[in-house]
């Protein structure tokens, strides 16, 4: 498969003032790519703008910035009209939906609004964009591109995560599904594992956090959003239907594939044999550590006031 | 470990409470725990399904002293979840069910174009949310009242593994419920409680038949080799599943191949096995998917005639 270039392509960035999204729209516009960056907050947009307009190689390049919330299809809609508005109407080449937000907890103290929400920030936000663009491919009877960005948790379970996994499995489920869907339309479908990223979000991730998780994770050291996004582009240039940038995540997607193609066969059988062996000791491990912090969890709940009725 | 102490688990005398227990999968499995004496709520929406379904239980009965209920409740909001739940405890003292096997859950395939935003919407809520809303309330009330040893079954598909051309709403869904299955696999220890998922391929059911009123033709047509299973295999692969402490169980040769390729961190049924169905899907997967992107890819004329009839072209 000839390597995908973004050069004097229309690339539509979401989550792209910050962290990862950020960091790919920097490459993109490096590669000469026309790009979008879309967000919510106007202030963080209008930095982000001026970073990208600092590493631009081109005059004709088209860079703008879209403040859009993009948990709604009315959203996702309006955002991706706008975006086109410059390129005459006409759908971006590849859309790269790094939109998305978590707060890890226990299941036990969630809300129903808070499990929706889950879902809200990190499944439909991506999603509702997907709606949009496929449609749009298909009504214009254009070629092109979405890349999902799902978690190393959109390959495992683990306690903590209850909010957040399946909203991240969601999204591999819906890119699996629209890889063999959209070639309908002659558009390509990737999505992209990221660990840990050492981010504004993953900050904010931490406050929540069960103590538990954070000692499960603690030698993840994770990678800086610059290293990822640099790894998520090889794996999108490479056409990888399912894309990873460290070890760990790709131990996983060896374990996890499903039906999506290997990225390579001999690699990944060898992934794959490793992380059949690797994976269930690591977990036993982890179950101990677990079993080993039920008396500490009840003395935690006590204190939230969790008996209290 | 997980699995080792299990093979005594006996639904006699214990309250198993079953969604989605009027048709299908999920009258056959509280048919087959009556039959073992258990105490059996079903939840279901229609109450004329409801009535027929209690008929063909009490038909079962063992013993006079089962209590053997149907409540008929929505399951889309946790509200509603939660207050089904409790219906169906107040007779047992309020106290949590000893086993919940959460079969709720329906499908409506379509092309993911031609699908609505609400209905996109609507087919997470048939899919996911009328079983995590239960889970929520059942770890709720089992955390609350520190009740050991309970068990929860979450009933996804092999599209949980997987997924190909028409599922767009389903398989998200599903696979959604494999993670959370998983993850609270994981966090349930915390409580004592076990955590299994069931991926069923083609179940021959009434869910089933409505199913195939959308499917397009292609999804159809790289289905049909899937003879499917009966509901009535599929109860007998969940009991037998759970006494042998499965985290995730699975009743066909295909689901099982997917399953071993798709394990993740998951645990294995049977390490020797499970190699051995890693290997087999390692050849068998890429050949099948191969032929399905084929299959796709030639469909596209077809297809784009399809959808000119359907006047999807026209201006808005």
């Amino acid at each position: 498969m000839p390597r995908w270039n973004p050069a004097g392509l229309h690339c539509y960035v979401t989550g792209g003032s910050q962290g990862l999204g950020l960091e790919l729209a920097l490459l993109l516009v490096k590669e000469r790519a026309h790009v979008s960056i879309v967000a919510r907050d106007q202030s963080k947009l209008d930095a982000a703008i001026r970073q990208l307009e600092d590493v631009r190689v081109d005059e004709s390049q088209i860079i703008r910035a879209y403040s859009f919330s993009l948990n709604t299809a009315e959203g996702a809609e309006a955002a991706l009209t706008a975006a086109s508005v410059p390129h005459e109407g006409r759908v971006p080449d590849a859309l790269f939906l790094c939109a998305g937000s978590a707060r890890p907890g226990f299941f036990v103290e969630e809300t129903p609004a808070g499990l929706q929400s889950a879902f809200d920030n990190v499944y439909w936000v991506q999603a509702w964009s997907a709606l949009t663009a496929a449609k749009t491919y298909a009504k214009q009877r254009a070629k092109g591109k979405i890349v999902f960005v799902s978690s190393t948790v959109g390959l495992m379970g683990l306690i903590g995560y209850s909010s957040y996994a399946p909203a991240k499995h969601a999204l591999r489920g819906l890119a699996d599904t629209l890889r063999s869907e959209l070639s309908l339309y002659g558009v390509d479908v990737q999505i992209f594992f990221p660990p840990t990223m050492q981010s504004p979000g993953y900050e904010n991730e931490n406050k929540t956090k069960p103590k538990i998780t954070l000692k499960i994770e603690e030698d993840d050291k994770g990678l800086s959003c610059a290293v990822a996004a640099r790894g998520m582009l090889e794996g999108v240039k490479q056409g990888q239907a399912h894309i990873t940038a460290d070890f760990i995540n790709t131990l996983l997607r060896a374990t996890m594939r499903g039906a999506a193609p290997y990225n390579n066969i001999v690699l990944d059988t060898i992934y794959a044999c490793i992380g059949n062996i690797a994976l269930p000791d690591w977990r036993r491990g982890v179950d101990k550590l677990i079993v080993k912090h039920r008396k500490e969890h009840e003395e935690y709940l006590q204190q939230k006031g969790f008996w209290n009725d | 470990m997980f699995g080792f102490f299990e093979r005594s688990w006996d639904p006699a005398a214990k309250h198993c409470y079953v969604t989605g227990g009027s048709q299908g999968l999920g009258l056959a499995l509280a048919l087959d725990l009556v039959k073992r004496g258990a105490h059996v709520s079903i939840i279901a929406r229609n109450q004329a399904r409801l009535d027929a379904a209690l008929e063909v239980l009490e038909e079962a009965r063992l013993d006079k002293t089962q209590q053997i209920h149907a409540y008929s409740f929505s399951l889309a909001t946790f509200e509603e979840s939660k207050a089904a739940l409790d219906a169906a405890c107040a007779v047992h003292g309020g106290r949590v069910p000893d086993a919940l096997f959460f079969c709720a859950g329906a499908s409506t395939p379509r092309f993911f174009v031609e699908t609505s935003p609400e209905q996109l919407e609507q087919t997470f809520v048939d899919g996911y949310w009328v079983q995590a809303w239960s889970a929520l309330a059942a770890a709720k009330m089992l955390a609350k009242q520190r009740a050991k040893g309970v068990k929860i079954v979450f009933v996804a598909s092999t599209l949980a593994y997987m997924s190909f051309v028409g599922y767009s709403s389903y398989a998200p869904a599903k696979t959604a419920l494999r993670a959370l299955a998983d993850s609270l696999r994981s966090e349930l220890m915390l409580y004592d409680a076990d955590v299994h998922l069931f991926c069923p391929p083609t179940m021959r059911t009434a869910g089933y038949e409505r199913e195939n009123l959308t499917k397009p033709a292609i999804t159809l047509a790289i289905e049909e080799t899937d003879e499917g299973i009966s509901p009535e295999d599929g109860a007998r692969a969940i009991l037998s599943g759970i006494r042998s402490g499965q985290a995730h169980i699975a009743a066909d040769f295909l689901t099982h191949l997917f399953r071993a390729s798709t394990r993740g961190s998951t645990p294995y049924n049977n390490p020797i096995v499970d190699a051995v169905l890693g290997c087999i899907a390692w050849i068998a997967v890429p050949v099948w998917r191969r032929s399905v992107d084929a299959r796709v890819r030639k469909h596209r004329e077809d297809h784009e005639r399809y959808l000119q009839t359907q006047g999807f072209y026209d201006a808005d």
